[in-house]
């Protein structure tokens, strides 16, 4: 019963949707405030990707959000999950083909995840992306040795630094400037790795907080 | 522009942030401390909010951030209305806050802190800002810090509360997503006064889809008709502190969100007779189920519910002095919604039991919470001293001078609903003092509970007593939200 | 057919928002409500990128000097689809907690018997 009400009400809502969708057409040039940062988001800001100005510097707020709710499902997280004791089941040791592989693979995913987000400006990516990958090299760490982990201390460390040092820049720009988040650092020439003003510091901060907190989550989901 | 670096109204925002962040280092230098940071926090916000207010009400603020012009940036609209609903938020947090000083003993206590900081940093980001990703991102802050602070107490009632609130509130922002994402597709822009200005040219299959998905989504977290299920759970499962903010902040925040979405970005049109139909029906059922409740708190989230079907009712009348009266009655429920919780919850601490008929008798065994108790449901159902009677006046007479057969029938539904709400809280009352306890000791009370309840008393009684204090503020903040061309003219500079 | 055609992606949104609302409604185990949420949040961030798309454009990064900005894909969109992802994380996150936590109760992730809390 209830499922043939579901189904009724989500096909009279697809119906009007589909009416609404009429209105705006695939593939249609449909940018009014993007075209101005397309144009001018190089000379405004020297990063080469159009991507990472909009996050960072002309929507940066939101990416202030963003951090703060990663911030807000780890705590959450540690808060539901706090003092439950997990039944020891022997775990099966890896196999040695995990065991080896993530010895060696361990430390090229952690380059990996830096490498992507040092390079947010430049290339495809950033802060987010690189710490997610930081943490599945952590995932795969936990899974094949399990025996060398971070301290939950440094992880949370990590994650309150992150997210401070972010608004201290960005209160910087306010004090020097007279705008939150103002970009005040020289942009350099385009392409290069110091271009950008403070784009890099902000991926820089991003990525490393990330990484510890996905990781934080997956440490504590698994216990 | 605002010269003075600490009166800049981005600091109601970054302060509490910057606090949450930092607190696990606190929490690593001294355990103790961490229970006093939402205390200050939420004392800057306040002091803040009212240094704020005069010069806001002559001139909304517009900050831009990173220095670019609106609308190729993220601003944030500093308007009457915006200033009013961070005093109440920072003052209902200050309040609980200092409540919760003593009575949040055990658990994680530094999580309960950060969790609660950042809940009352997405409120005040949702009524300072002028871009709708922006409040978007805001109303997730606020919504995630309260599915984890719901299960604090991690009992089978909290935790079933929690999954059932998660649900059910992610996809209600599931859907404000796509209701952006339509407004994205049709005007390319995500600045309130931006699309304001250009809804005019578009007909209306996809903006009648764009606002009836703002309406579902938002309405979740406000709790009208039919998607309140989550809320009587909620709020009588989570600890007291958690939720007297609930009742008192979180539901009211869904409701600025959709009202100002409809009123800037829409403009009036029929769905506001809708709403008012709606807010009068939420309101009956809200009531009605109260009154065959025996758990106390779920009593005091029924009402919530009702409470919410008023102030929508109000606010969708449309006119100046209906605004102004949903704001006022927003204020009332505000300041009772929170004493009944913070006096509840002290009083559950102290007979272990939720259920009414433990309430036998506590008039003499604790006098001073048992009188305060009486002031905030005397203030909710509106007898004249105090806030309730002046808030639900203007109700009554905004409804009658917009005239039309069907808002006097709301109006005299409305009046049913009073009467019932007044013979459940009046049986209740009747419990507390005319029945016989059955142990016989007084209780004293501690100085951390008896603070908050005290000042919001005297908070509901001065306003009681001198409506006129806040009238004028609140007509002019009325006239803000109604006004669509002035704001688009403070925005985007004529 | 050709209307088919034309608007594939839309279609594939939708639908998979479509399943993610009947499976996060109508379903009885804890898990596949969850799943659910997961396949709105795609389908959403499916959506979202789609607005953006320009016919025939590239990805909007300079990376040799000389390329032209008209045929460049929209990037506010990208940015939006970024943080709504990691809401969903974060979201996500919570209800597996949550989940643990519950069958621990409960003994069971049946939506329909986990109802202690009644009118």
């Amino acid at each position: 019963m209830r499922k043939i009400i579901s189904f009724i009400l989500l096909i009279v809502i697809f119906v009007g949707i589909y009416f609404a969708l009429a209105q705006i057409p695939y593939g249609k040039n449909k940018m009014n405030v993007s075209k101005h940062y397309i144009s001018n988001g190089l000379k405004e800001n020297g990063a080469a990707n159009i991507v990472t100005s909009v996050v960072l510097n002309y929507r940066g707020f939101d990416t202030l959000g963003e951090i703060t709710i990663l911030f807000i499902g780890a705590v959450g997280l540690g808060m539901i999950l706090f003092g439950f004791e997990t039944k020891k089941k022997d775990i099966k040791p890896a196999s040695l083909i995990l065991k080896t592989g993530c010895k060696f693979l361990f430390p090229f995913i952690l380059l990996l995840g830096i490498y992507i987000f040092i390079h947010g400006h430049l290339t495809p990516g950033g802060g987010f992306q690189g710490g997610a990958i930081i943490a599945s090299g952590f995932l795969l760490n936990y899974l094949g040795c399990s025996k060398k982990r971070i301290s939950e201390k440094g992880i949370n460390i990590i994650e309150s630094l992150g997210g401070a040092i972010f608004i201290v820049i960005g209160l910087l720009g306010l004090f020097l400037g007279d705008y939150f988040l103002l970009n005040f650092l020289p942009k350099g020439a385009v392409n290069t790795l110091i271009s950008g003003g403070i784009i890099p510091l902000l991926y820089i901060t991003i990525g490393l907080k990330v990484g510890a907190e996905l990781s934080g989550i997956i440490y504590k989901l698994m216990e | 522009m605002v010269n003075i670096i600490w009166q800049n109204p981005i600091l109601l925002i970054l302060v509490p942030l910057g606090l949450a962040f930092l607190t696990p280092i606190i929490g690593l230098i001294s355990k103790n401390f961490v229970k006093y940071v939402p205390v200050l926090g939420m004392l800057f916000n306040l002091i803040l909010s009212i240094i704020l207010l005069p010069k806001v009400i002559i001139n909304p603020i517009i900050i831009s951030i990173a220095g670019w012009k609106p609308p190729f940036c993220i601003n944030l609209f500093v308007g009457p209305v915006g200033i009013i609903f961070s005093i109440l938020i920072s003052l209902i947090g200050f309040l609980v806050a200092i409540y919760g000083i003593n009575y949040i003993k055990k658990g994680p206590i530094e999580r309960y802190n950060i969790l609660y900081l950042l809940l009352l940093t997405g409120a005040t980001g949702i009524v300072l800002t002028g871009d709708i990703f922006n409040l978007f991102v805001f109303f997730e802050i606020l919504c995630i810090s309260s599915y984890a602070l719901v299960a604090y107490n991690q009992d089978k009632n909290g935790i079933e509360a929690a999954t059932k609130y998660l649900i059910q509130g992610s996809i209600g922002s599931a859907f404000i997503l796509l209701g952006i994402g339509f407004l994205y597709g049709l005007y390319g822009t995500l600045n309130m006064a931006d699309i304001a200005q250009n809804i005019s040219t578009v007909n209306s299959p996809t903006l009648f889809i764009a606002m009836a998905l703002f309406i579902a989504g938002f309405g979740i977290e406000a709790s009208i008709f039919p998607l309140n299920a989550w809320l009587p759970d909620a709020h009588s499962s989570a600890p007291s502190s958690i939720s007297a903010i609930l009742s008192g902040i979180a539901i009211h925040i869904g409701i600025y969100a959709m009202f100002r979405v409809l009123y800037t970005i829409f403009g009036i049109n029929n769905v506001f007779t809708f709403l008012a139909i709606v807010g009068i029906i939420t309101l009956l059922i809200g009531e009605m189920s109260a009154f065959k409740q025996t758990n106390i708190k779920r009593i005091l989230a029924y009402s919530s519910i009702g409470q919410m079907g008023l102030i929508i009712f109000a606010l969708s009348i449309g006119t100046i002095s209906g605004i102004s009266a949903g704001l006022f009655q927003i204020v009332t429920h505000t300041l009772s919604k929170s004493l009944l919780f913070l006096c509840v919850g002290y009083m559950i601490y102290h007979t272990n039991s939720m259920e009414l008929s433990s309430l036998k008798g506590l008039g003499k065994r604790m006098p001073l919470t048992s009188f305060l108790f009486t002031i905030g449901t005397f203030s909710l159902i509106g007898l004249p001293p105090f806030i309730g009677f002046p808030s639900k006046l203007s109700i009554i007479l905004a409804g009658l001078k917009a005239g039309g057969i069907l808002f006097l029938i709301l109006i005299i539904l409305m009046l049913c609903a009073t009467v019932i709400e007044g013979v459940y809280f009046f049986k209740i009352v009747q419990i507390i003092y005319f029945r016989e306890p059955e142990k016989q000791d007084r209780i004293k009370p501690s100085f951390t509970f008896l603070l908050p309840a005290i000042i919001l008393a005297i908070l509901i009684i001065f306003i009681g007593l001198y409506p006129d204090l806040i009238h004028n503020i609140l007509n002019k903040s009325a006239g803000e939200f109604l006004d669509k061309l002035s704001y688009i003219k403070t925005v985007l500079g004529g | 057919m050709n209307f088919l055609y034309q608007n594939i992606y839309y279609i594939g949104a939708f639908g998979l928002i479509f399943i993610g609302l009947y499976m996060a409604a109508a379903k009885k185990n804890l898990i596949k409500i969850i799943i659910g949420l997961g396949f709105i949040d795609t389908g959403i961030n499916l959506f979202l990128i789609i607005i953006g798309y320009v016919q025939k454009g590239t990805a909007p990064i300079f990376s040799k000097p000389g390329l032209n900005p008209a045929q460049m894909v929209d990037p506010v969109p990208q940015a939006l689809v970024l943080t709504a992802i990691v809401i969903n994380v974060a979201i996500l996150g919570l209800a597996l907690g949550l989940a643990i936590r519950l069958y621990r109760h409960y003994k069971t992730l049946n939506v329909r018997k986990i109802r202690g809390l009644k009118w």
